[in-house]
C-alpha cells in the first residue's frame, strides 16, 4: 500500500484554498486541510472537503466518442482527432475562420486557457474565443477598467479581517465564498461594522449590523443615494478626489438628484437606514466593498460596477490596505482564464487585440499572422450559431446547456451547428449534443496553475492518473494543433507553457513553477523575478493614471413585471452545489444535502396562492417553463422568487432572459419576470 | 509496555511485584537482594501506599514514616528494582517461571527526575479544583495525576512550574506533542477561559450564547472530518441536521460533542479547522464537566422548568422556522 499527500488547489470557488489530496494506491480517498495555507488556514467548506469524490466517479469519460448514425460511439484518439482536424479545416476553408467559435473554461488551468486562446488565434485564425466570465464578471472587467484601469479585486483576501467597515452587496458570501465569509465574520468579531445590502436574506445578513433589502435591479439608485448622503454631509475625501481622480463634477451633478427619499421610492430601502449605512461606510478608517453576481448580472451591470467604484473613490477607500472594490470571482480560475486572454478582445494580460503593436509582438512570438478586431462573446456566439454564421464550436470544459440564459434557445443554436466538439470530464448536457466528445483530465490529474480571486497564482499538482484514455486538456490542444499546424505547439509539459506565458504577459513576468513550488505567494502584477507580487492595487497611482468618476443615472431593468408575469425571478447558487452540478451532484454528501432544485417563495405569497411547502409548481417566463418544488421561506421578499441554477431537471436558465448589458455583453441572469401557477 | 518474551519454556530471572505499598516494597527489596530483577508495579503516581498516611504502627507503636522512608529510598535507588508507576496490569500469559505480562502505563505529565514536589502546580486556579484535589496532604500527587477526562489543558499548572524553576520545568505540557511545526498553537488558555465564562452564565445567558455561536455554523462537517476520535459509523452526523438547511439545528453540535466528549484529546483541530471559529472545544469541555447522567435524566411529561438540563442549556428552534426546517 502506498499513500501520499499532494498539495493542490480547490477546484470549486474563487477563494483558492489549498488542501492536500490523500492518495492511497493511486486513488484519491480524502481531502486533508492544509493549516499553513494563507487563504484557508486549514479551514475548508463542505464542497472543498468532499472535492475528492467525483474524481473516481464511475461515469467519468474515459474514451473519445464520435457521433455515428445519431449516436455517440466509442472511438480511439487518432480517429477522433483526425476527424476534428479534418472538419475544422474544411469549415475554415469553406466559410472563413470566423465561422468557428471556441469556448475556453474557467475550470481549466492558466496554461490550458492560454493554449486554447493561442489555438484559436494562431491556428484557427479567429478571435471568437470566450469563456464563462462573460456570464459572471464581464461587467466588472469593463466597469473597473473604465474607472481604475484594472478589472480585478483591488485588495487581497487576508486583508478582509483587518477592515473597519465591510459593505457586502449582491454577494451571498458565506455560502458562495465561505473562506472569505469567515474573514468577514472575523472582522466583525474584531469590531468592524458589517453592512449587507441584498434583496435576499443570506447567512451573512443574519450577522450584519445593518441589513438593507433593495428591489432587485435597483442598485444604481441606492448607490447614488449613498453618495448623495456622503457629499451632502461633507464626508467625502476631498484630498483623495483632488489628487487622484477626475470627473468628480459629473458625479456630483448626477447624484444631487438622488436624495435618500428618492432612492427609497425606487429601491424600497428606508431613507433613514440608508443614511446610517452611508455614514458608517464613509466614516470608517478603512472600508472594503465586496460584491458579486448581484451587482454584475444585470442589463445595467457595467453601470452598477462603475457606481461601486465611484463610492470607493469618493471616500478615498482605494489603494490602501483593507479597502478597495473587491469583486469576488466565482470560479476557481475565472480570474486566470481572463488573465490568459480567453476573451474575444484581449490577449493574455489584457493586451488589446485591436492594438497593432501588441498584435505585432504576438505575431513575432508565435510566428503567425493574427486576426484583428474583437471576436464574438459567449451569448453572441450562440446567437450567431442560431443564425448560421458560426458553423462549428469547440467547447472546452463548459456547459452552456445549463449555465447560459434561455437554454431552449441555446439548444436550438447548438443543434444548428455543423460540427460541435466538447471536451469535458463528464458527459454533460452540452456534450450529449456534440459530434465529437474528447475525455479530459480533472484538476487532480494534471499539473498547472490557477489564479484565484485576489490575483494570486496557485499551483495545481497531479495526484492521480486520468481514468482510461483521458488526457489533460493542454495535451489534447497540442495534439490537435499538431494535426492542423505542424509543430508550433511542441510543449513537453505545463511548465513549458507557463514559460511562454511569462514571456508574453507583462503582469505574469516574474512567475515560474519554481518560485511557486518554493511557497512564494505571487499575486499579479509581478513583472519580473525580483518582484514579490502585489498585495493591493492602485497604491500611489491608478492603473489608468487618474481614477475616473462616472455620473450614472438609474435605469430600470430590461424586463419588468406585469400582470401576466407578476413575480421577479432571481437566480443563484446554494452552499452545497457548484454551478452546473457536474461535479458536486456526483458527491454523496452534497447530493444528500440538496438532491434537487427548489424555488424559494415568500410565506405571504404562498399563503395568498395557497401553496404548501414542497408542492410542485409550474413557473413560466416569456421563454419557457419548468416544474419545480416550492420552498416557503422568508429569505426572499414578497413578489420575488429564487431558483438555484444547478439542476438540469428544473433549470432556472430555461426562464432567464438573454438580454445583454450593452458594454460588457453580460446577460441579465439576476432579474426576469415569471408567473407561478399551481400544477393542475 | 514490556515486550513479550518469545521463548515460553525458558525460565527468566525476573519478578513482577504488583502493588507498591509497604508489603510490595519489602517483597521487592528482599527479592532484589537475592539477585532477581524486580519490576515493582504501582497504579498511583508514587509508591508508599497507605502506610504513609499512618502515625503509629501496631504492635511496636513505631513511627510509620520512620519505618517506611528508608525502604522507599532503598527501593528507589536499588539497581535491581525498576519502578513502574502510573501503571496497571492488563493481562498475564504463560506459566510459572515464565510469565508475559501486558502493562498499561498512564501518561504522567511530570518528569520525576526534575520534580521537586513544590506543589505549586496543584495550587493554580482550575475550573473545578475539587475534582482534582481529593485529600489534603496529597496535593501535589493529585495534581500531577491529572484527571484526563476533566483536564481542559489550560496549561496553568505547567506555567506555574516554569515560574518556580525557569531553568528546567518539570511539567511536560501535553499540547507540546500535538502542535504542527508551522502552525499557531491552539490557544489552550483561551479555551479554558471560555469554559469558565460559560459555566458561570445563567441558563438563559448560556442559551443565548450558544444560539449566537451556532448561528454562524457553515455545516462543512470539518469538525467531524478532522477529529481523531470521532467515529461516524456510530453517529451519522448528517442525520442530525436538516439536509440543505443552514445553519444546522443545535442538536447537530450537541450530538457531535457527546460522541467525542469522553475520548477528546483536546488537540484543538476541530476549532482550528472550523471556518466559523465556533468554540467547539468549549462545548465538549462543558459537557464533560456536567455529569452526563444529570444532563440526560429524562422526565416524562416535563414542564418547561423540569426539562432535562441538556435541552434547557441549548437554544431551541426559532419561531416561524418550522415551516421550512
Amino acid at each position: 500500500m502506498t499513500d501520499e499527500f499532494v498539495l493542490t488547489t480547490c477546484p470549486f470557488c474563487g477563494c483558492g484554498c489549498n488542501f492536500y489530496l490523500v492518495v492511497v494506491d493511486g486513488r484519491a480517498v480524502d481531502v486533508a486541510p492544509c493549516f499553513t495555507d494563507r487563504i484557508s488556514l486549514g479551514r475548508l467548506c463542505i464542497k472543498g472537503r468532499q472535492a475528492y469524490e467525483f474524481i473516481h466517479s464511475s461515469d467519468r469519460l474515459t474514451v473519445p466518442l464520435i457521433r455515428k448514425d445519431g449516436k455517440l460511439a466509442e472511438a480511439d484518439w487518432d480517429e477522433a482527432l483526425d476527424l476534428v482536424a479534418e472538419r475544422l479545416s474544411h469549415i475554415k476553408q469553406a466559410n472563413g475562420a470566423d465561422s468557428i467559435g471556441l469556448l475556453s473554461s474557467a475550470k481549466c488551468t492558466n496554461e490550458e486557457n492560454f493554449l486554447l486562446q493561442k489555438f484559436a488565434r494562431a491556428v484557427v485564425g479567429t478571435n471568437n474565443v470566450d469563456h464563462c466570465a462573460r456570464l459572471c464578471h464581464a461587467s466588472t472587467v469593463v466597469g473597473l477598467v473604465a474607472a481604475f484601469g484594472s478589472g480585478a479585486m483591488t485588495n487581497s483576501i487576508p486583508e478582509v479581517t483587518e477592515a473597519d467597515c465591510i459593505l457586502v452587496t449582491g454577494s451571498n458570501t458565506i455560502e458562495q465564498h465561505p473562506l472569505i465569509g469567515t474573514r468577514v465574520l472575523e472582522a466583525k468579531a474584531r469590531g468592524a461594522t458589517l453592512i449587507v445590502i441584498d434583496p435576499r436574506e443570506t447567512p451573512l445578513s443574519a450577522q450584519a449590523d445593518i441589513f438593507l433589502r433593495q428591489k432587485p435591479g435597483t442598485d444604481v439608485a441606492w448607490l447614488n443615494g449613498f453618495m448623495n448622503v456622503i457629499i451632502n454631509e461633507g464626508l467625502a475625501d476631498e484630498h483623495f478626489i483632488k489628487e487622484r481622480t477626475e470627473g468628480f463634477e459629473n458625479l456630483k451633478n448626477t447624484v444631487a438628484n438622488y436624495s435618500p427619499e428618492k432612492a427609497h421610492e425606487i429601491t424600497g430601502i428606508d431613507a433613514e437606514q440608508l443614511r446610517d449605512a452611508a455614514r458608517a461606510y464613509a466614516k470608517a478608517g478603512s472600508a472594503m466593498i465586496l460584491y458579486s453576481m448581484g451587482i454584475t448580472q444585470h442589463s445595467t451591470g457595467t453601470n452598477n460596477v462603475k457606481s461601486v467604484a465611484n463610492l470607493a473613490m469618493l471616500t478615498g477607500n482605494v489603494g490602501k490596505p483593507s479597502s478597495g472594490v473587491n469583486p469576488l470571482r466565482g470560479q476557481n480560475n475565472v480570474q486566470g482564464a481572463c488573465d490568459m486572454g480567453a476573451l474575444p478582445n484581449v490577449y493574455s494580460g489584457y493586451q488589446k487585440v485591436a492594438d497593432a503593436a501588441v498584435r505585432e509582438k504576438f505575431e513575432k512570438v508565435w510566428a503567425k499572422s493574427l486576426p484583428d478586431g474583437p471576436g464574438l462573446t459567449v451569448v453572441e456566439m450562440i446567437n450567431a450559431a442560431q443564425a448560421g454564421e458560426v458553423k462549428a464550436m469547440y467547447i472546452m470544459g463548459e456547459n452552456p446547456m445549463l449555465s447560459d440564459p434561455d437554454i431552449n434557445h441555446v439548444r436550438r443554436a447548438l443543434q444548428n451547428l455543423e460540427f460541435l466538439i466538447v471536451q469535458d470530464i463528464f458527459l454533460t448536457e452540452t456534450a450529449e449534443l456534440a459530434d465529437v466528445v474528447l475525455p479530459s483530465a480533472c484538476f487532480a490529474e494534471k499539473e498547472g496553475t490557477f489564479t484565484n480571486t485576489d490575483r494570486t497564482v496557485l499551483r495545481v499538482r497531479k495526484a492521480v492518473e486520468p481514468p482510461g484514455q483521458a488526457r489533460p486538456d493542454w495535451r489534447i490542444i497540442c495534439d490537435l494543433a499538431k494535426r492542423l499546424d505542424g509543430d508550433s505547439f511542441g510543449y513537453d509539459n505545463a511548465e513549458a507553457v507557463m514559460n511562454e506565458i511569462t514571456e508574453v504577459t507583462p503582469s505574469y513576468g516574474g512567475m515560474s513553477f519554481e518560485r511557486l513550488d518554493k511557497g512564494e505567494v505571487l499575486a499579479w502584477p509581478c513583472p519580473d523575478v525580483k518582484s514579490g507580487g502585489t498585495k493591493f492595487l492602485h497604491k500611489d497611482k491608478f492603473a489608468r493614471g487618474l481614477g475616473c468618476f462616472h455620473g450614472i443615472e438609474y435605469q430600470p431593468t430590461a424586463e419588468e413585471t406585469d400582470e401576466q408575469y407578476p413575480f421577479i425571478l432571481t437566480t443563484g447558487r446554494t452552499m452545497f452545489h457548484y454551478h452546473t452540478g457536474s461535479m458536486t451532484r456526483r458527491i454523496t454528501l452534497l447530493d444528500h444535502e440538496v438532491p434537487t432544485g427548489y424555488m424559494e417563495m415568500n410565506p405571504a405569497d404562498a399563503k395568498r396562492m395557497q401553496v404548501k411547502d414542497g408542492e410542485m409548481l409550474q413557473v413560466k417566463s416569456r421563454r419557457g417553463h419548468i416544474e419545480i418544488a416550492a420552498k416557503i421561506t422568508g429569505r426572499v421578499p414578497q413578489n420575488t422568487v429564487f431558483i438555484p441554477f444547478h439542476f438540469v431537471e428544473c433549470a432556472a436558465n430555461v426562464l432567464t432572459s438573454p438580454v445583454l448589458d450593452p458594454d460588457a455583453k453580460i446577460p441579465v441572469l439576476k432579474v426576469c419576470a415569471v408567473s407561478v401557477e399551481k400544477k393542475s | 509496555m514490556i515486550a513479550p518474551k518469545k521463548n515460553k519454556t525458558k525460565k527468566v530471572g525476573a519478578v513482577l511485584v504488583i502493588g507498591g505499598g509497604i508489603a510490595g516494597i519489602q517483597a521487592a527489596l528482599d527479592l532484589a537482594e537475592t539477585g532477581q530483577k524486580v519490576y515493582l508495579l504501582e497504579s498511583s503516581p508514587a509508591i508508599g501506599g497507605n502506610m504513609a498516611r499512618l502515625d503509629k504502627t501496631f504492635p511496636t507503636n513505631d513511627c510509620a514514616t520512620c519505618i517506611l522512608s528508608p525502604k522507599l529510598v532503598e527501593a528507589g535507588r536499588h539497581l535491581n528494582i525498576e519502578l513502574l508507576t502510573c501503571a496497571e496490569l492488563e493481562a498475564i500469559e504463560g506459566g510459572p517461571g515464565n510469565f508475559t505480562v501486558t502493562i498499561k502505563v498512564e501518561p504522567r505529565y511530570v518528569d520525576p527526575e526534575k520534580c521537586t514536589g513544590c506543589g505549586l502546580c496543584a495550587k493554580v486556579d482550575v475550573p473545578e479544583p475539587e475534582d482534582i484535589i481529593e485529600h489534603d496532604g496529597e496535593h501535589w500527587v493529585k495534581r500531577i495525576n491529572i484527571d484526563e477526562v476533566k483536564c481542559v489543558q489550560c496549561g496553568d499548572c505547567s506555567r506555574a512550574c516554569e515560574k518556580e524553576n525557569p531553568e528546567k520545568s518539570a511539567m511536560t505540557s501535553v499540547y507540546e506533542q500535538q502542535t504542527h511545526a508551522a502552525v499557531a498553537e491552539p490557544d489552550q488558555a483561551h479555551s479554558a477561559a471560555e469554559l469558565k465564562k460559560v459555566r458561570e452564565m445563567s441558563e438563559q445567558q448560556r442559551r443565548e450564547y450558544w444560539a449566537e455561536q451556532m448561528e454562524k455554523c457553515m455545516k462543512c462537517y470539518g469538525c467531524r472530518d478532522v477529529c481523531p476520535v470521532f467515529v461516524d459509523a456510530e453517529c451519522r452526523l448528517q442525520d442530525w441536521a436538516v439536509p440543505g438547511h443552514l445553519p444546522p439545528a443545535p442538536l447537530y453540535h450537541i450530538a457531535r460533542a457527546y460522541h467525542v466528549a469522553e475520548r477528546c484529546t483536546h488537540c484543538g483541530f476541530c476549532e482550528q479547522t472550523c471556518p466559523s471559529n465556533l468554540p467547539l472545544r468549549t462545548l465538549v469541555d462543558f459537557i464533560r464537566h456536567e455529569e452526563p447522567h444529570k444532563l440526560f435524566t429524562f422526565v416524562p411529561n416535563a414542564t418547561e422548568k423540569q426539562k432535562t438540563k441538556i435541552i434547557a442549556a441549548f437554544p431551541g428552534r426559532k419561531e416561524g422556522e418550522a415551516s421550512y426546517d
